[in-house]
């Protein structure tokens, strides 16, 4: 009689410890679906190196940098630089807002020749966000993200330069929590 | 009479036992597979892609997305799927519930249309015209 009642003892005991670890388990996966789930979707980076693989298509379209922004008689074509956003088929602003815009592109061309010196240079949108490109910062999440890509392009039949693209894309609070 | 009463409370209790291992299983299966196909979740997800396929985009060109998944949820919450994607003024807006949707904003300037295949149920087209 007295084992019996030990017994039963024995089984609470255990299907209180099996509660227990239910319990436990539970809460585990909870959390650990909150903190997978609950981590914002960051597409900065693809949209950056979006927006420099664009600005790089029209500036060197095929094999050759475009004629409407270099020309081997008069070199670098102000206007070009002036209408860059629309000759590119970009859109950085917001639609009847006053913010400025949450991107940055610039495109510096330097002679293959001396590389120290910039040649010419493009450059649109929200210049504040290049202060986020030099933070060293280890947390970069509510910082812009920046992307960078260079290469070289013929200008004419002798010169060739170093085209070095530069492209931000802020969206901070769009892409963090 | 004494034998047969002890097995019959050993075999309810294992039932017992059972049955709330099965709910309480059922229950953590349900939560994950809601987690994973909540509407803000997928609006934020499909509406950030989506811009990125727009800023991808060429004049000319014509893409075909299978949003069935959005259709789905879209269909739970009485939202038309017609009305699940919307494109204006270089923003892409995903609309999954009655409470408004998310819009995430793309660079492309490019003249883009999305409406749903009317042979394939949870097709979208997009396509790509010059501004």
């Amino acid at each position: 009689m007295i084992r019996k009642l030990e017994n039963k003892k024995g089984d609470k005991l255990l299907s209180v410890y099996w509660f227990a670890i239910l319990v436990i388990v539970a809460v585990g996966i909870v959390l650990m679906v909150n903190t997978f789930y609950g981590k914002d979707y960051d597409v900065r980076k693809d949209e950056a190196t979006i927006l420099a693989q664009k600005a790089a298509d029209c500036i060197y379209p095929s094999g050759k940098l475009n004629p409407e922004a270099f020309s081997s008689q008069s070199g670098f074509r102000e206007d070009f630089r002036d209408k860059f956003l629309d000759k590119c088929s970009m859109n950085f602003s917001i639609k009847d807002t006053l913010q400025r815009p949450p991107y940055y592109i610039e495109v510096g061309f330097f002679s293959e020749g001396n590389l120290d010196k910039q040649e010419f240079l493009i450059s649109h949108g929200n210049k504040n966000w290049k202060g986020d490109c030099e933070n060293s910062a280890s947390d970069r999440t509510k910082l812009a993200t920046c992307v960078s890509k260079e290469f070289y392009a013929k200008g004419d039949s002798d010169t060739y330069y170093l085209v070095k693209i530069l492209s931000i894309v802020g969206k901070v609070e769009e892409n963090t929590n | 009479m004494f034998v047969r009463n002890k097995k019959g409370e050993i075999l309810v209790e294992n039932i017992v036992f059972i049955l709330l291992n099965v709910i309480y299983l059922s229950i953590l299966i349900l939560f994950l597979l809601k987690q994973g196909s909540g509407a803000v979740l997928l609006e934020d997800s499909y509406s950030k892609n989506i811009a990125l396929l727009i800023d991808s985009a060429r004049p000319g060109m014509v893409m075909e997305l299978n949003l069935q998944e959005l259709k789905d949820v879209s269909d739970k919450n009485a939202i038309s799927f017609s009305d699940v994607v919307k494109i204006s003024g270089n923003y892409v807006t995903i609309k999954l519930s009655s409470k408004g949707g998310t819009s995430y904003h793309f660079f492309n300037n490019i003249n883009a249309t999305a409406y749903p295949d009317k042979t394939n149920p949870g097709i979208y087209v997009f396509t790509f015209k010059k501004t």
